[in-house]
């Protein structure tokens, strides 16, 4: 098996939405994707191939596993683990930085945006 | 797939035949969910048909080069896939290095064989008195056609006494350094090239007693050439014979000791 070093901030746009779409627990491929394209999730569109191969790469590396409950045999659930949720608060606290420091500039409105 | 999952539309008959082109572990561990993905997204509505379609086809034109590269590289990225590879390959060039040159050597020094002995008979007759006219046996060898092994007398100065051969309707002579070498070591084997488009294996000794001078015996090596070009050319086609065994060895061993995908190295654990 080869090793592998997980990834560090910043992330791709496909594994950030993954993070963050299962931050809010655990869910099945349809959902990740759902929550991805939508505007909270980053507008990021992930086919089933992208997500898939980005899970795989994502459960070597340790930042999701399969939670092994299922409402369908075809539907696989994954969950955060604690990696995953470490490697998202970086990166979060990067993008506020990133914000604060755009604000700052005078780049965004200082109340955030309407 | 099971019975349940078969594909019943025309678009999920046709998505569960284009995940056959993902490769075989990739599609083993996740073809059943990505097809269920897509199935819930047809259902679900939420993607309009036409973005449906376009977020697809944009999807399977990234994932399946990508899960290629990264089936390839996985499967022979390994250090020690690629460090075998390397002395394989090592090992093989230095077998073809040794096929190209030791049959080489042995052909080039094959090619003095008739010259050692003419040339010390020769000498030993000039050595006895003979005069280089009577000694050197008649004849008219043309050096650049003829394959016939020649000889020639010099004196001391390197200058022909009684010739065999001929080269533009001339006794060829070596330069006069090759004679100042057989002076100190009493004989030398060379590769000697009295025209650029005539190579002869010569063998000059030299001749001591009442009448000093040399001795030369040689033999144009076009045969010798060729047959050593013919040599280079087997080394070489063993070379790659060699490689090819090696890629297709380390590719058929780096496919079936290739890593699993994520899901199944969890099922086998």
């Amino acid at each position: 098996m080869a090793t592998r070093t997980a990834p560090a901030a910043p992330l791709s746009p496909a594994v950030f939405a993954i993070l963050l779409s299962l931050a809010e627990g655990e869910k099945h491929g349809y959902h990740i994707m759902k929550d991805a394209i939508s505007p909270q999730g980053g507008g990021v569109r992930l086919g089933p191939g992208t997500l898939y191969g980005s899970l795989d790469r994502m459960m070597r590396d340790g930042l999701v596993e399969e939670s092994g409950v299922s409402d369908d045999e075809r539907r696989r659930y994954y969950r955060l683990t604690s990696l995953g949720q470490s490697l998202l608060a970086v990166e979060l606290e990067r993008l506020d930085a990133a914000v604060a420091s755009a604000r700052t500039l005078g780049l965004l409105p200082q109340g955030g945006l309407s | 797939m099971t019975q349940s999952v078969l594909p019943t539309k025309w678009n999920e008959r046709l998505y569960a035949a284009v995940l056959k082109l993902y490769p075989p572990p990739f599609r083993a561990a996740y073809s059943p969910a990505m097809f269920q993905t897509f199935r819930d997204a047809l259902r679900d509505r939420t993607f309009s048909r036409k973005a449906l379609i376009s977020l697809v086809l944009r999807d399977l034109t990234n994932s399946l080069v990508k899960e290629h590269f990264a089936m390839l590289r996985e499967t022979f990225s390994r250090p020690a896939l690629l460090f075998n590879a390397l002395v394989l390959t090592a090992l093989a060039t230095g077998l073809a290095l040794a096929l190209n040159t030791i049959p080489q050597q042995v052909l080039r020094l094959g090619a003095n064989d008739p010259q050692i002995a003419m040339a010390g008979d020769l000498v030993a007759r000039l050595e006895q008195g003979v005069s280089a006219a009577e000694a050197v046996p008649a004849g008219s060898v043309d050096l650049s056609r003829s394959l016939t092994p020649f000889l020639i007398a010099y004196d001391d100065q390197g200058r022909p006494l009684a010739s065999q051969a001929q080269l533009n309707g001339k006794t060829p002579t070596p330069p006069s350094g090759v004679f100042d070498n057989v002076r100190q070591r009493g004989e030398a084997r060379i590769s000697w090239q009295p025209r650029r488009d005539v190579r002869i294996a010569a063998v000059i000794q030299r001749v001591n007693g009442p009448q000093p001078g040399f001795v030369l015996a040689g033999r144009n090596m076009r045969e010798v050439e060729s047959r050593e070009a013919l040599v280079g050319q087997l080394a070489g086609l063993t070379w790659i014979g060699m490689l090819g065994v090696i890629l297709i060895g380390t590719s058929v061993f780096g496919w079936y000791t290739r890593p699993e995908t994520a899901i199944q190295n969890t099922q086998t654990q």
